[in-house]
């Protein structure tokens, strides 16, 4: 691309008035007459000074993106950390739920126990009534036996005795009727009558006597 | 030189230091940025439609960031409107699978991504004329 002259003496008017020239790549498209020194000098002026732009820039822009890589890592890094303590906490609530659900479950457990051991005292005291119970039963039917074979031995003493003494008795009175002689039978019978009355005394008395010591031990 | 060329990169910051990368390696007089494989579908439909000028050479990014499709899709849709273009992947990836996949899809080259990137686009200005006329094989600038 030829540029006309007008257009030539503006740029160089505005380079040496204001300082601004060309940049970008339209520098590369226009076509300088060798001869023309001072516009040739501009154009390559404004080259190099376009390239050192352009080299600064992409320095600042590599840098920039480089710390843009190192930020993006760090985002990525740090989103990592987040999603490992969240995940973190939520185990830690799962298992403080856990940990809940198990001191309930303790609680309950607990409470079942407390119930079966009442239950089993209450039962303990059912089998201790019962036993004290069926001990006094023993007893009562020990005692009933005890006075039932007092009242057989009594009897049957007091049969003998009887049957002895009507015995006795009886045959003094035969021997009497009879005329025989009596010295000897009748001194027999006062003594045998004698002999019966403190026996049937002395057995009363020794039933009483165990009696009266069976109802001090109670 | 190269007349003209598209970038399709959703980094901004990218655009800024490929455009003054190419201007400091007087590697084309225009530059086009767009950010969006989408974007730059309907510019190219719009191109073979209405017969407006395309770019010489197209620059795609691998994985574009709020985008339907990545950049070998898009390779793979311009490729199939038409030819006329050279073509190719600018990203950081240097993964060999993803090579082959830009490669079948019609990308010519593949350029890696990295704070020197003015020694790859050098070498690219130099193996440029030989993509143009469909004679230089796929390449890898790392």
């Amino acid at each position: 691309m030829k540029v006309d002259k007008s257009t030539r003496d503006l740029l160089l008017d505005i380079q040496k008035s204001k300082k601004i020239v060309l940049e970008g790549n339209i520098l590369k498209v226009i076509e300088v007459d060798p001869s023309d020194v001072e516009f040739s000098k501009y154009i390559k002026e404004s080259l190099d000074k376009d390239k050192e732009t352009r080299r600064r820039r992409l320095d600042i822009t590599k840098q920039v993106q480089t710390q843009n890589k190192d930020l993006l890592a760090s985002q990525v890094e740090n989103e990592r950390i987040n999603e490992e303590l969240k995940e973190t906490l939520e185990v830690v609530e799962l298992s403080n739920k856990d940990l809940l659900a198990s001191q309930i479950e303790n609680e309950r457990i607990n409470e079942e126990l407390k119930t079966a051991l009442e239950t089993a005292e209450l039962a303990k005291k059912f089998a201790e009534d019962a036993k004290d119970a069926a001990l006094d039963d023993l007893e009562i039917v020990q005692k009933k036996s005890q006075f039932e074979l007092m009242g057989t031995i009594v009897k049957v003493a007091l049969y003998v005795i009887m049957g002895v003494g009507v015995t006795t008795t009886l045959m003094y009175a035969i021997a009497l009727l009879s005329g025989a002689d009596t010295q000897i039978i009748g001194s027999t019978w006062s003594n045998m009558f004698g002999i019966l009355l403190t026996n049937a005394f002395s057995i009363v008395g020794t039933i009483m006597g165990v009696k009266y010591a069976s109802e001090k031990k109670e | 030189m190269i007349d003209s060329i598209l970038l399709v990169d959703d980094e901004s910051l990218f655009h800024l230091v490929f455009e003054d990368a190419c201007s400091l390696l007087d590697i084309s007089l225009t530059l086009e940025c767009l950010d969006s494989s989408d974007e730059a579908v309907k510019i190219f439909e719009d191109m073979y439609k209405t017969g407006k000028p395309r770019p010489e050479c197209v620059f795609v990014d691998l994985n574009i960031i709020g985008s339907s499709f990545d950049g070998i899709e898009l390779i793979r849709k311009v490729t199939e409107m038409g030819n006329g273009m050279v073509i190719g992947i600018i990203s950081s990836s240097d993964e060999p699978e993803e090579q082959e996949k830009a490669k079948a899809a019609g990308a010519q080259f593949w350029i890696i991504k990295s704070d020197e990137i003015e020694p790859r686009l050098e070498d690219f200005k130099k193996d440029f004329p030989k993509y143009k006329d469909y004679t230089g094989q796929f390449k890898i600038y790392k």
